[in-house]
This record gives structure tokens, C-alpha cells and sequence, in this order.
């Protein structure tokens, strides 16, 4: 959808509209490819953190402390394709 | 439209309705046609530009915005006189496959650079133009993208404006 | 599509989305193009006139491979 139709189905509460839209932002215009994409992000993301392995969290608090909530939206839609990525597999042509 | 154009189907027939189906008014549509501007000098005398929507841009700089969900709305310069080994592609939206073997598929940059050696063109601008075309706010990409490409073409001042999708 | 988006000239040919100018190594076909848009653009007459350039995609790729083939 347009910037438009997304503010409007925003406005009138259409929230199966907006994450169509989003579906198919992340699954190259397949709505159920892009319902697998979110699975397989948070899958792997879910996988990396198995072992209980040593992160960062001061940066994690630190980044969602003081950027803003924009910024982090935007982060929020390269960790997805960053994970998909890490996963191994890419379903997208092209690169990042 | 002329009658030849008819009698070909596209490639992917119905492709405008899909969009349209899955992204509904993120299509600039306009309802008159553009006056034809006549050329007004040989082509061999005629500075030619490029401009893409292929995502090229020049290693090591920032690559375009490809998991926005709206879109990017910058452009770049991509040196008319760079090799393909000097550029790169970031885009996710349509293949790659061939670009990445010989970049002139889909950007034809030794090709327009050939045609100048031969004396076919006068010259090309000092930079190519280039975006991506996973946008979706069409108001945003007519009167600001666009103005600021065109804005730049001008600048550069081209005679002739070669231009192609990804 | 071509023909919706109403652009004052537009050059068609039935390839692959990311291979409007042809095939990998196929200097030719791709020069083709470019002189099809350069043509066109001297001798469209009116405003959105599409010319349809004579080639299928599976003729592009054919003559690709066999470039390629030359090549090695």
C-alpha cells in the first residue's frame, strides 16, 4: 500500500492491512512467504540466544534508552533482515 | 501507443494490476502524456545521462535503504566514467543475477562510454543518476525525488536523458 | 506496465525484470538497446509511444550462452 492507504487503514484500526503490508515488505511481495520470513527471524534470533552466550546488554539498554522510538523501528526492520540473512537462508534477490 | 506496441503481450502480463492489487496507490498514474521535447542537435553532438532505479552506487558508499518498509528517497552520482569493478548494488527487489556477472544489463556504463569513443554521442554527463524503486509514498517520490534528480540532470547539463528501471 | 506509466518514449522488450539491456557478455544486444532508445528518441512521434524491439528473452539467452561459450 501507499504511505496513504497505510495512514488511513492506520486511522480506521486495519491492522490486518498493515501487516499484510509488512508481510509483503519482508517476503518479495508473498504475503505467506513473509509470514515464514518473521517466523525464521525470530527463530534464529531465538537460536542465538539458546546457550544464554554473553551479549552486550549495556549497548541494548543503552540504544533503547536513548535513541528514538523512529530510529528503533528502523533498526527493528534491519535486525529482521540481518537475522534472515544470519539464518543462511536468503530469499531475496540482491543484497542489503 | 502505437499499433506495433499492441500486438505484444508483456512478459508478465497483468503486472500493473498486481501491484496495484498488493500495493494499492503506490503507483504515480497520470492521465495526460508528457509533451514530447524535440532534440534539438545530431545525437553525436548530444550529452547523454543515465538514470536508474538499479540501486548502482559506488563501493563504500551508503548503501541505499533497502529494509525501510516506505522506501529511500535519496539518490546518488554514480561517475560516468567508473568501471563496474568500481560499483555495487544494493537492492533486494528484483534480480540481480545477470548485473552481478556484467553490470551493463541492467546499467550500461562501458556500453554509453563505447558510444562516446565512437564519436555516436558527444559526451555523457559527468555523473549517472541513480535511486531505488521500492518506494511508497509516489507524492514523495514526484515532488521531491524526482525534482531533485531532475534538478541534478540539469545541472549536469544533459542534453538527452537515458532511462530505465530496474 | 510500459504503457501505464506513460512516459514520453519508452523502448519494450520482453526480458527478464534486472536485464532490460540484455544478457550477461552480450555487447551487441546491449548496444541494440541503447541505439533502439537513441532512435526512438528522434523519431517517436507522439507523446507515450512505445516501440517494441523484435526479440524474445529465450532468443537473448540463446544467443548469451552461445557468447559465453566463445568465450571460455
Amino acid at each position: 500500500m501507499s504511505v496513504r492507504y497505510l495512514k488511513a487503514a492506520l486511522a480506521s484500526g486495519e491492522a490486518e492491512k498493515l501487516i499484510r503490508f509488512v508481510r509483503l515488505h519482508l517476503g518479495d511481495g508473498d504475503e505467506g512467504v513473509g509470514r515464514r520470513e518473521i517466523d525464521k527471524a525470530w527463530i534464529r534470533a531465538l537460536e542465538l540466544l539458546l546457550d544464554v552466550p554473553a551479549t552486550d546488554r549495556d549497548f541494548v539498554l543503552t540504544t533503547v534508552r536513548e535513541k528514538d522510538p523512529a530510529t528503533l523501528a528502523h533498526l527493528f526492520f534491519q535486525l529482521h533482515f540481518f537475522l534472515v540473512r544470519h539464518s543462511g537462508e536468503w530469499i531475496h534477490d540482491g543484497d542489503l | 501507443m502505437t499499433a506495433t506496441s499492441d500486438a505484444h503481450g508483456q512478459l508478465r502480463s497483468g503486472l500493473w494490476h498486481t501491484i496495484n492489487e498488493r500495493y494499492p496507490g503506490s503507483m504515480i498514474t497520470k492521465s495526460d502524456d508528457v509533451p514530447l521535447a524535440s532534440v534539438r542537435k545530431p545525437l553525436r553532438e548530444c550529452r547523454l545521462t543515465f538514470v536508474s532505479t538499479a540501486g548502482v552506487q559506488l563501493k563504500g558508499s551508503v548503501p541505499f535503504d533497502t529494509v525501510h518498509p516506505i522506501g529511500d528517497y535519496t539518490f546518488r552520482r554514480v561517475p560516468s566514467s567508473a568501471r563496474p569493478a568500481d560499483l555495487e548494488i544494493h537492492q533486494i527487489k528484483f534480480p540481480t543475477v545477470g548485473a552481478h556477472r556484467d553490470l551493463n544489463v541492467i546499467f550500461p556504463i562501458e556500453r554509453l562510454q563505447e558510444l562516446v569513443a565512437e564519436g555516436a554521442l558527444g559526451g555523457l554527463t559527468a555523473s549517472f543518476f541513480t535511486f531505488i524503486g521500492y518506494n511508497m509514498d509516489p507524492d514523495r517520490v514526484e515532488r521531491d525525488l524526482a525534482v531533485r534528480i531532475a534538478d541534478a540532470v540539469v545541472e549536469d547539463q544533459a542534453d538527452i536523458a537515458l532511462m530505465c528501471p530496474a | 506496465m510500459s504503457a501505464q506509466v506513460r512516459a514520453p518514449r519508452v523502448v519494450f522488450a520482453p526480458f527478464m525484470m534486472g536485464h532490460h539491456f540484455g544478457v550477461p557478455f552480450h555487447r551487441e544486444l546491449q548496444r541494440r538497446m541503447i541505439f533502439e532508445a537513441l532512435d526512438h528518441l528522434v523519431h517517436a512521434g507522439v507523446s507515450g509511444e512505445i516501440r517494441v524491439v523484435p526479440i524474445t528473452w529465450a532468443q537473448a539467452r540463446k544467443e548469451g550462452r552461445a557468447i559465453e561459450e566463445q568465450l571460455r
